[in-house]
């Protein structure tokens, strides 16, 4: 058994580091939606593989476009893994500090409604 | 399966938003009354494992890859399709508005599928399980299974209502892929389970110490 302080960054680590080596090892293939997209596109078979230079083509009349400020959890080619490095660490960290943010403001407001009563 | 902004018109998503906001509510609701001292820490650890494995995609042939999405997980270990709203909400939010991963419009559209339906046919396709044959590996595994195959077909749908996929090719891709990406959700959910189970297992509300309804005589 360990403490709930251990548990927390304990916990933060294992995912930082899983995060870590996900940018060096995880498969660039196109997901499964992106393939069912490439699928019914015709640029690919349904069970075969992807080629190389298959592209999504996507809807732009009526449809909501954005720029997020790391697409591809990348900082851009010139940064390299890097980038995908310190994409990752920020990503993995923000959804942590968040979600416990959220989790403590939700349990201070319930503290503070029930003195009110 | 985090659809982008391009694959579904602006006002379908806006739908899809209001249908989240009902469901992202009650996910507040569950927050407000079960977020304890011992849940706390669970629900940020989950948070952030959850968003490092969504970045681990792994090759499952036929030119595809997936990773674990993660309702099934958080629905089962914090004993509620509640709790799995409330994190994968979270987690979308960041995903789509720092790295582009799941578009904006649309991002009720994947709260629904990933949070939503992940969460709720996660939870109870486990808790079933657990009652009808009472072996906490193969019902997390079937119950992860379910929570990524039942929201690939969904989102399939979604697709057919956009006008991006046609019906029938999209359930049968979508399905198969996700029918193959289901074992990682399987494999991985079942070895977070048992990883917090190792380390602190009053943490875990998984129903496995007092299967409720059977014990009892």
């Amino acid at each position: 058994m360990i403490d709930n302080k251990t548990f927390l960054i304990g916990g933060l680590v294992l995912a930082l580091l899983i995060g870590g080596i996900a940018v060096f090892l995880a498969s660039g293939d196109p997901d499964g939606l992106e393939s069912t997209a490439l699928v019914v596109q015709g640029q690919k078979e349904l069970t075969g593989g992807t080629p190389a230079d298959a592209e999504i083509h996507e809807e732009t009349v009526d449809r909501f476009a954005y720029e997020s400020p790391m697409p591809d959890y990348s900082l851009g080619e010139q940064m390299g893994p890097l980038g995908g490095v310190i994409a990752i660490v920020a990503g993995t960290t923000i959804a942590f500090i968040l979600v416990f943010g959220a989790a403590c403001g939700i349990r201070i407001l319930r503290k503070t409604g029930k003195t009110n009563q | 399966m985090h659809i982008p902004d391009a694959f579904i018109p602006i006002w379908q998503g806006a739908i899809y938003w209001i249908i989240a906001l009902v469901f992202i509510a009650i996910s507040l609701k569950w927050a407000k009354n079960e977020m304890s001292e011992e849940k706390l820490p669970m629900v940020a650890v989950l948070a952030a494992g959850i968003f490092a494995l969504q970045s681990f995609n792994l090759p499952v042939s036929m030119g595809t890859s997936g990773h674990l999405v993660g309702g099934a997980l958080a629905a089962i270990v914090l004993g509620s399709p509640l709790a799995a709203i409330f994190i994968m909400t979270l987690v979308l939010i960041v995903q789509g508005v720092l790295f582009g991963d799941g578009g904006i419009t649309v991002m009720g559209a994947n709260i629904i599928n990933m949070g939503v339906i992940g969460g709720f046919v996660g939870f109870y396709s486990f808790r079933g399980l657990m009652v009808a044959i009472r072996n906490m590996p193969v019902a997390a595994f079937t119950a992860a299974w379910l929570a990524c195959l039942i929201p690939a077909l969904a989102c399939a749908v979604e697709m057919y209502f956009a006008g991006t996929f046609p019906l029938m090719e999209g359930l049968v891709a979508m399905g198969i892929y996700h029918a193959i990406i289901g074992f990682i959700e399987g494999f991985v959910t079942v070895a977070a389970i048992y990883l917090i189970i190792s380390v602190r297992p009053d943490l875990i509300d998984t129903g496995i110490k007092t299967p409720k309804g059977i014990a009892a005589p």
